[in-house]
């Protein structure tokens, strides 16, 4: 992984190393715990749900570090930019996390305000800016309302996927650093595991990378994370 | 026996409801909701993870020992936080679970104790 990545070294183990060691550590705590509790079951449906349970905590897990793999060979340059229909994006993203809002109790929706245009993205990068979106909306989000995954056009010939959620603002210092495209490492919104600000720091990277505006709105009852990105000039063919 | 459980990672509500079932389990996801909570209800234990969004579960803590009606509430913390083994005599905890050791059993385990003894 790259210096950038890591952050500066502290104690013989850059700080970055430390925030994904702890990132990692929530999910792999919970999928032991699912796993022992495992024996407490006695019906197969609870022991289906555990399996469940069990599987998409790993695959969150999975693609944090599938993405900070990604975020290290950025500079390889290997993720072409192309068309991309951003609604099919979104779409996947949210099949892929519905069970996981589920299981947090929470619910994900979606908006899709756009003409049906194409943007120039990658599409790989785009689904992890989304997928990290929703995954801070998963965590800090309110009860009462679900998240919303939404897609609306801009004046300045941009597309804006933002995801919005419900819960607390963000702190100012946050929201500070997002506005000023000062991202550089994991921002830490709270001192706990699967809270580093890890997600917001990946899309912030991969929205550089691709381009893209990246920033968020403070609203009075949540925060919108967003990307703004250029239309293709290619006609869409969906 | 009234628990309340205050963790703000969901996808651990649904590992305590069955690792502690039979028990009257209510959740909070965050310190401020837990609280006010107590001023009507007086739980007969708390599960308290550590780091939360908003106040810690140190400040939650700190706050129960402040009235003397929850001052002697039983507390568990169970928490990915490495603590020092005092730390129960130094906050007067009934228990501290580390979540990347400890097993279900032993968190059932420690919960009947606490019960048994209130």
């Amino acid at each position: 992984m790259k210096s950038e990545v890591i952050g500066s070294s502290a104690g013989g183990l850059s700080s970055g190393a430390v925030v994904v060691a702890h990132e990692l550590k929530a999910p792999l705590s919970l999928m032991r715990q699912l796993a022992l509790s495992l024996e407490l079951e006695d019906d197969k449906a609870g022991v289906k749900r555990v399996g469940d349970q069990i599987v998409a905590t790993s695959e969150r897990a999975l693609r944090q570090v599938n993405d900070l793999l990604k975020v290290a060979r950025l500079d390889d340059a290997l993720f072409e930019m192309e068309p991309v229909n951003p609604r099919a994006v979104c779409d996947d993203v949210v099949s892929e996390l519905w069970q996981l809002f589920r299981f947090n109790r929470r619910e994900l929706k979606i908006d899709y305000r756009n003409r049906r245009h194409l943007v120039v993205a990658n599409r790989q990068l785009l689904h992890s800016v989304v997928y990290n979106f929703c995954l801070n909306a998963m965590n800090y989000g309110g009860e009462e309302l679900p998240s919303e995954v939404m897609i609306s056009d801009r004046k300045n010939g941009r597309i804006r996927v933002a995801v919005r959620d419900y819960g607390p603002a963000v702190p100012t210092r946050i929201w500070r650093e997002i506005k000023d495209g000062f991202v550089n490492r994991p921002l830490e919104i709270a001192m706990r595991p699967g809270s580093s600000g890890m997600g917001l720091y990946i899309a912030a990277k991969f929205a550089n990378y691709m381009g893209a505006d990246f920033g968020l709105i403070r609203h009075r009852d949540g925060t919108s994370f967003y990307v703004d990105l250029q239309i293709s000039g290619q006609l869409s063919l969906v | 026996m009234r628990i309340f459980v205050i963790d703000d990672d969901r996808m651990w509500e649904d590992y305590y409801r069955r690792v502690l079932r039979g028990y009257d389990l209510d959740f909070f996801h965050d310190g401020v909701a837990a609280m006010a909570e107590m001023d009507d209800v007086r739980p007969d234990l708390v599960v308290l993870d550590l780091l939360l969004v908003g106040p810690t579960g140190f400040a939650i803590l700190n706050e129960m020992r402040s009235y003397p009606e929850l001052a002697s509430v039983p507390v568990v913390i169970v928490s990915s936080v490495e603590l020092r083994d005092e730390l129960a005599d130094d906050y007067g905890v009934a228990a501290v679970l580390d979540k990347s050791k400890m097993t279900p059993r032993e968190l059932r385990a420690c919960v009947e104790e606490c019960c048994c003894a209130a």
